[in-house]
């Protein structure tokens, strides 16, 4: 159940950005989550509605936009997206690949009343 | 109204492990996050890793459960400093429980600090807690497949320990499709077999264990 304590996060950020705003209600959180992050969307906005509960942020939308994995191949130089953890070169079947992309979790933006 | 954010969700937790780290910098700590599935063999591994460290380098641990002290107690048999955390229901360690552990070890100390993890291959790989590095274990008893269906943690490590290496006949763990799984996830990862009821490989750990330490001291400004 990590994604408790990442809800009590995310409410804990947009919490500190609304108010910084005068903000009196929170109605929409943008969250970009890299698929390596291995979170369940539909526990964490579960998760959330709970934390964000007699908050400014009670009843707000999580928009969980999810991010696949992406790969960048250290000898032919192609990039591409890597699905099923299969961490080859599609292009030259390299292994010397590096991970670009799927371990972000940030929140983009907010949006307030 | 739409305001830009644009910040890591775990920056709370990151800024807490820096403040963990700048610790065992200054205590010249080598720290390793030590995590597996439950019943893999971490605490196995740290009782054995005591006896062979013991005049050489001195081991320090801190160990997170859900609940009970039975691991801290274990190995605290050997004369090794363990504090242990009881998580509650949390079923990883962050940086702040792990510098809630911090006063109550003499940390200048301790050459090598061991955090070990939740048992659970999931959650512990999300948080940093100021550690050099991630390492796992992963047994036979498990499954060769484990890297593809928990990808981050393998992604993670540095080391893989391949545990309970004596009981591979007893089943259909193919050691290869382990390795390749996990490198194809982590090409740099480096794997060492072992056992820790039968002692096998363990000379390997403690070398790698020494070669990183000597690696962190020389590269810090001599006391």
């Amino acid at each position: 159940m990590h994604e408790m304590g990442i809800a009590q996060n995310i409410l804990d950020i947009a919490l500190s950005a609304a108010n910084q705003e005068g903000a009196i209600k929170i109605s929409r959180i943008n969250l970009v989550a890299g698929e390596l992050r291995g979170l369940v969307p539909m526990q964490l906005t579960f998760c959330f509605s709970i934390v964000a509960k007699d908050t400014i942020a009670s009843g707000a939308y999580l928009h969980v936009e999810e991010v696949p994995v992406s790969g960048h191949c250290n000898d032919c130089s192609a990039d591409f997206t890597i699905e099923e953890y299969n961490y080859l070169c599609p292009k030259c079947g390299s292994t010397r690949i590096q991970v670009t992309g799927g371990t972000e979790l940030r929140i983009k933006d907010i949006e307030i009343e | 109204m739409k305001i830009n954010v644009m910040q890591d969700v775990l920056q709370a937790n990151d800024r807490i492990a820096e403040e963990n780290k700048q610790l065992f910098k200054k205590n010249r700590n080598l720290v390793l996050n030590l995590m597996s599935s439950p019943g893999a063999g971490k605490t196995s591994l740290l009782e054995q890793t005591a006896g062979k460290l013991a005049g050489k380098l001195r081991l320090g641990v801190v160990v997170g459960d859900i609940e009970t002290t039975r691991d801290a107690d274990r190995i605290s048999k050997f004369n090794v400093p363990a504090i242990q955390l009881t998580t509650g229901t949390a079923c990883h360690l962050d940086a702040n429980m792990v510098a809630s552990a911090l006063p109550h070890l003499q940390l200048d100390k301790i050459d090598v600090l061991v955090v070990e993890n939740v048992g659970n291959l999931v959650c512990p790989a999300e948080f940093v807690v100021g550690e050099d590095y991630k390492i796992m274990i992963l047994s036979v008893t498990e499954g060769d497949e484990k890297p593809l269906k928990y990808p981050l943690m393998f992604k993670e490590s540095a080391l893989m320990l391949i545990n309970k290496i004596d009981l591979l006949e007893y089943t259909n763990f193919n050691l290869e499709e382990a390795k390749a799984n996990a490198r194809k996830i982590n090409p740099s990862i480096e794997i060492i077999e072992i056992s820790c009821t039968k002692g096998t490989g363990l000379d390997a750990w403690i070398n790698w264990l020494t070669a990183h330490h000597k690696k962190k001291m020389d590269a810090l400004p001599h006391a």
